[in-house]
């Protein structure tokens, strides 16, 4: 029963991405575009932009897709009275919060697959199993800014969330380095760097490529997946629905 | 009679305001019970708990055999909330659709369900293009869709012109002779009236008259006596069966239960009066003078 309201519910979702395809230009394009016109400006300076700037540039992209999206849906589903609809009709709340962060999970792999192929022609064949995982890590790494995005959703009006993930993803993209590498910005900015959940997000992507330490950075998205989990049940509990 | 929702001593608060201060509800299978109150009374909050959106302090809260507070209860429910927005994107069809899915049925259910409220040609246009009307017959196709044991219905003929509200009675009613309990929240008490078997009228979250709609018209203060005299407001208003006087340019208008009684009354104190004239009240009217309010609404 649950998996055919899930079905349902993730329908609605795309369906609703599909149909009102500005958002899905905005999610994408902007990402795409930055790293299209990053790799143009700095592709030639020390290794390219290879399947190292697609973990960073991606953590970017699939964090504008499930740092915004399902929040925003939550809120205009609050506040148009549909999210009331659903619990009436017996929908279980965990249905209907995950199809939210399902729906988005497409926004983030067409943003991935957009960047991978910028990188495919500015930095020449990339190992596409590096490739694979690198995209598969970030995916998997979405769920705690997903959890965020819903407990600010829960919480505040659409207009109100919408200003609040905003102002939230640019400040954090670029004070965790993702882009700009942490040795260009300004030392201190780099020590804040380490205590940002996105910055781990993209430590493990990078440690697909290079080999890096794995665990000290899936400890600290396991954290945050917890403290997420937690917000956004306080946040739904005390919503008005 | 078989209780299809049965509500005692219902208490909810928010923060330091008591919405609802124990309440005693029952709707019974095949039985339309009105729900009446001015604005703020509780009906809302009854309504949500009810259907299982919020949760208070109850003896006994019953709802189609079970919890509100259970998906599985609420399946078996049909509502209609006020103020819904539609998802934009999302069509007629697979709203109602949609519904059908929540509910486990098949989708045969939906497609009956939007013949039911005339709605059959606009299962692909989407929601925001429907009208008030349409959009709040969509609501009510969501809410027959599984053949409910309960229909709850919070302001359900909002938008709906005469003849929509005509055809939505009549859905009503068919409901009922299949024997659905209906509780009905609606500012237009005169037409819930003529429809529903029992009306029970909250004010400041208490049930302060409940009844069938010829019970309250007998015993609510219905009978609007207006008379020129010069008795004052204070000795009229102790007189047997008068409910409320008041001063309307320079005349005395009078509510009460018995005009007769009201007359002779008056009569004996003051010979002279004049230009009297007696009306029978709306039960709107009826509902408003009782609960001193402006407006009997939800």
């Amino acid at each position: 029963m649950n998996t055919r309201v899930f079905r349902s519910e993730v329908r609605d979702e795309v369906l609703s991405i599909v149909r009102e395809p500005t958002a899905l230009l905005f999610t994408v394009l902007v990402p795409v575009a930055f790293f299209a016109l990053f790799a143009t400006m700095f592709g030639d300076q020390g290794d390219g932009f290879g399947v190292e700037a697609v973990a960073t540039y991606g953590a970017f992209g699939v964090l504008s897709a499930v740092l915004i999206n399902p929040g925003i849906g939550l809120a205009d589903a609050r506040e148009r009275g549909w999210l009331r609809v659903k619990r009436a009709d017996g929908t279980p709340l965990g249905v209907t919060l995950s199809a939210k962060v399902t729906a988005a999970l497409p926004y983030a792999i067409i943003t991935l697959a957009g960047i991978a192929l910028v990188a495919r022609f500015t930095a020449g064949p990339l190992d596409l199993s590096q490739v694979l995982r690198v995209i598969g890590v970030l995916l998997l790494g979405a769920l705690p800014f997903s959890l965020f995005s819903l407990a600010v959703g829960a919480r505040f009006s659409l207009n109100a969330a919408i200003s609040v993930l905003n102002g939230v993803l640019i400040p954090l993209v670029v004070v965790s380095g993702l882009w700009f590498p942490l040795e260009m910005l300004p030392t201190w900015l780099g020590e804040i760097a380490v205590y940002l959940p996105p910055y781990h997000l993209a430590q493990l992507a990078l440690a697909q490529v290079d080999g890096g330490p794995v665990w000290g950075h899936v400890a600290y998205l396991v954290g945050t997946t917890i403290v997420g989990a937690i917000a956004a049940a306080l946040a739904y509990r005390s919503a008005e629905v | 009679m078989e209780h299809v929702l049965e509500v005692r001593g219902l208490v909810h608060k928010y923060g330091d305001h008591t919405a609802l201060a124990g309440v005693d509800l029952t709707v019974g299978a095949g039985e339309c019970v009105a729900l009446l109150g001015p604005n703020g009374a509780g009906k809302t909050t009854l309504v949500r708990n009810v259907i299982g959106l919020i949760d208070g302090d109850a003896e006994l809260i019953e709802v189609a055999g079970g919890n509100p507070r259970r998906a599985e209860t609420r399946r078996r429910l049909g509502v209609v909330q006020q103020a819904v927005g539609f998802p934009r994107s999302l069509t007629v069809g697979e709203i109602v659709g949609g519904a059908a899915v929540r509910r486990g049925c098949p989708p045969e259910a939906a497609s009956r369900a939007i013949a039911e409220m005339g709605l059959t040609g606009l299962e692909k246009r989407r929601a925001n293009k429907l009208s008030g009307g349409q959009q709040q017959r969509l609501q009510l196709a969501m809410g027959l869709v599984a053949d409910p044991v309960l229909l709850v219905l919070d302001e359900p003929t909002e938008g709906l012109d005469v003849k929509a509200r005509g055809r939505f009675w009549e859905t009503i009613r068919r409901r009922l002779d299949d024997g659905a309990g209906v509780l009905i929240t609606t500012h237009l008490v005169d037409e819930a009236a003529a429809v529903a078997d029992r009306v029970v009228v909250v004010d400041r979250g208490r049930v302060v008259a409940e009844g069938t709609p010829d019970e309250l018209r007998r015993t609510l203060p219905d009978r609007r006596i207006e008379v020129n005299t010069k008795v004052p407001v204070s000795v009229i208003r102790a007189l047997d069966s008068v409910h409320s006087v008041e001063l309307q340019h320079g005349r005395t208008v009078i509510a009460a239960t018995d005009s007769e009684l009201v007359i002779r009354a008056l009569l004996d104190l003051d010979p002279e009066a004049s230009d009297l004239t007696v009306a029978t009240a709306s039960l709107t009217e009826v509902l408003v003078a009782m609960t001193n309010d402006e407006e009997v609404a939800a």
